[in-house]
């Protein structure tokens, strides 16, 4: 219980918010902060825990948006049938991706990745009898939980409920038989394989996994956001956020991915709230920030924030024994 | 229980492993030595399936292995170290030697309960809980050896695990290679430590250039010209003598 103390004072102070700021500029930094942390946790799976670093998560995330704006704006459909298009669509192509860049590693892996969610950017903003094109998606906004109109309360809950859900994934992935043996094969793969352990299937089923998740925090961006733009959702900037949030709070560590997205959602929205507007010549400053931010981790805390966290409790306990 | 072929390995023009044919007896503790570059290592490459031989057959319990991955030739008892040890350095030691023990335990409490017995064997407890990569040379061979074990292993493969250790670690590791083979284990031990090897091996081969050359028992293989040549010198057989 206490090594969850962290996730559970966090989510709880998430999900007492709505109760106290009705504000809508806070909940919906809630909702984003949440959204991101849950879908870098869907990366974590794959690139903290299994230690396929990808830069290309971006395509599953896409994948996601796009199926559930599809559906619903398309097909009248629900979005959240769309979601669950979305999911198998995404496992489908991390089987594929993961199968193909199988014999990849490190480098060479995270830039397979990155072709392969630019060749669905292309797809995406070419194909426009299909997507619409690069006009991108705009998603129908109908009340209601089965059309996912909500208010900015309920996706609070919803985006609550998301990142719970993937934080207890990988509480799964620390404890489960396969968690520790796709350490195993993060840690060193020959060694893994020479214990018994079938590393090339355990590393798509990782990636697969990671897919799926990441596919479904996609769907219910698009639905959230009520736009898809095919620039942004297969954009490498958000391929790299998804690394980053979790590499700045700690790789393969449960809250890590969580800590990070809010760090650096928090810091991203209000310096572009108070550098915006008459000091629109600041406007790029919270890119220097998260660039300074992420040179300071990887110096002197390449654990992430989550392993500094530990570090601290650690001093603490000496110092008091 | 193991039997080679006709093995050969080739690197491009390089012929790394050439005709080699090998009998290992269950029960059995088999030293392997020869000179660096004479294609030991490659050999428990292609046993252990690391490499796939161009020609040649690999035959664990009369099963024939050629080319199966690692990991189905560990499920089927065979395994073996690294002569440049591997261990999973983030993780501590425990946990290295319980991954090892998951291939066979039905739980995760179970092969933690396993590890817990063979790190007690290995002589590992006190560092348990240490970061693998924290862990001294000869420790970390311990730890290779540990891992190694914890997946109960038939046959077990072991790269120098006596190499570039001091004395005292030294003696403790032949001690557990002793230990090891007492309990039941099938051996087979790549060293060029070869006081040790003398002491510890009942059969020895010796391979050059990649072929098997001669073998026996060490007194046999210490007295044979070919291998003084080869591996050996005269400097060996007068510090015997």
């Amino acid at each position: 219980m206490k090594k969850h103390a962290g996730a559970i004072v966090l989510f709880a102070v998430a999900a007492l918010t709505p109760l106290v700021i009705r504000g809508g500029f806070f909940l919906d930094s809630l909702v984003i902060i949440l959204l991101w942390g849950a879908i870098s946790a869907a990366w974590n799976v794959a690139g903290g825990y299994a230690g396929q670093v990808s830069l290309g998560h971006a395509a599953f995330f896409g994948i996601g948006a796009y199926a559930a704006a599809l559906v619903s704006a398309r097909w009248q459909q629900s979005p959240w049938l769309g979601l669950l298009v979305g999911m198998l669509v995404s496992v489908a192509a991390g089987l594929i991706i993961g199968y193909l860049s199988n014999r990849l590693r490190g480098p060479y892996f995270a830039l397979s990745t990155i072709a392969f969610s630019q060749v669905l950017l292309i797809v995406a903003s070419r194909w426009r009898g299909f997507t619409a094109g690069s006009e991108g998606i705009p998603v129908p906004f109908r009340p209601g939980f089965w059309t996912l109109g909500l208010g900015h309360v309920a996706w609070v809950y919803v985006a609550l409920a998301l990142a719970v859900v993937y934080y207890l994934v990988e509480v799964y992935l620390e404890r489960s038989r396969i968690g520790y043996q796709l350490a195993g094969v993060r840690e060193d793969e020959e060694a893994a394989e020479a214990l018994g352990i079938a590393s090339r299937r355990l590393k798509v089923f990782a990636i697969a996994l990671s897919a799926a998740l990441t596919s479904i925090g996609g769907s219910l961006w698009a639905q959230y956001i009520g736009f898809v733009d095919p620039f942004y959702v297969f954009s490498v900037d958000l391929s790299v956020r998804f690394a980053l949030h979790t590499i700045i709070g700690g790789m393969g560590v449960a809250l890590g991915p969580f800590l990070g997205a809010a760090l650096i959602t928090a810091l991203e929205t209000s310096l572009r709230a108070h550098f915006s507007g008459i000091k629109g010549g600041y406007v790029g400053l919270y890119l220097v920030t998260y660039g300074v931010i992420l040179i300071l981790v990887v110096r002197f805390v390449p654990e992430g924030l989550a392993g500094l966290a530990a570090r601290v409790r650690t001093r603490t306990i000496r110092a008091h024994a | 229980m193991l039997t080679l072929e006709h093995v050969t390995k080739r690197f491009g023009g390089l012929t790394a492993v050439r005709e080699v044919s090998l009998e290992v007896a269950a029960g059995e503790l088999l030293g392997i030595i020869g000179p660096n570059g004479a294609g030991k290592t490659t050999l428990f490459n292609v046993i252990s399936g690391f490499q796939r031989p161009e020609e040649g057959r690999v035959i664990l319990e009369g099963r024939d292995v050629t080319g199966d991955p690692p990991h189905t030739i560990a499920r089927l008892g065979l395994t073996r170290t690294f002569q440049i040890v591997k261990p999973f350095g983030n993780l501590s030691v425990l946990d290295n030697v319980m991954i090892g023990a998951l291939t066979r335990a039905t739980s995760v409490a179970e092969a933690r309960a396993e590890a817990g017995r063979v790190v007690e064997t290995c002589g590992l407890t006190a560092h348990a809980g240490a970061r693998a990569k924290a862990l001294p040379i000869g420790l970390r061979k311990r730890l290779e050896v540990a891992r190694a074990l914890a997946t109960r292993p038939r046959l077990l493969l072991l790269d120098e695990v006596m190499s570039g250790v001091n004395p005292t670690e030294l003696a403790g590791i032949v001690e557990l290679v002793r230990r090891v083979h007492a309990e039941g284990v099938t051996l087979v031990v790549i060293e060029h430590v070869m006081a040790a090897m003398m002491r510890l091996a009942r059969r020895i081969v010796v391979l050059h250039h990649g072929e098997l050359i001669a073998q026996g028992t060490p007194a046999e293989v210490a007295a044979d010209r070919r291998v003084i040549d080869a591996y050996l010198g005269d400097e060996f057989v007068l510090a015997q003598a």
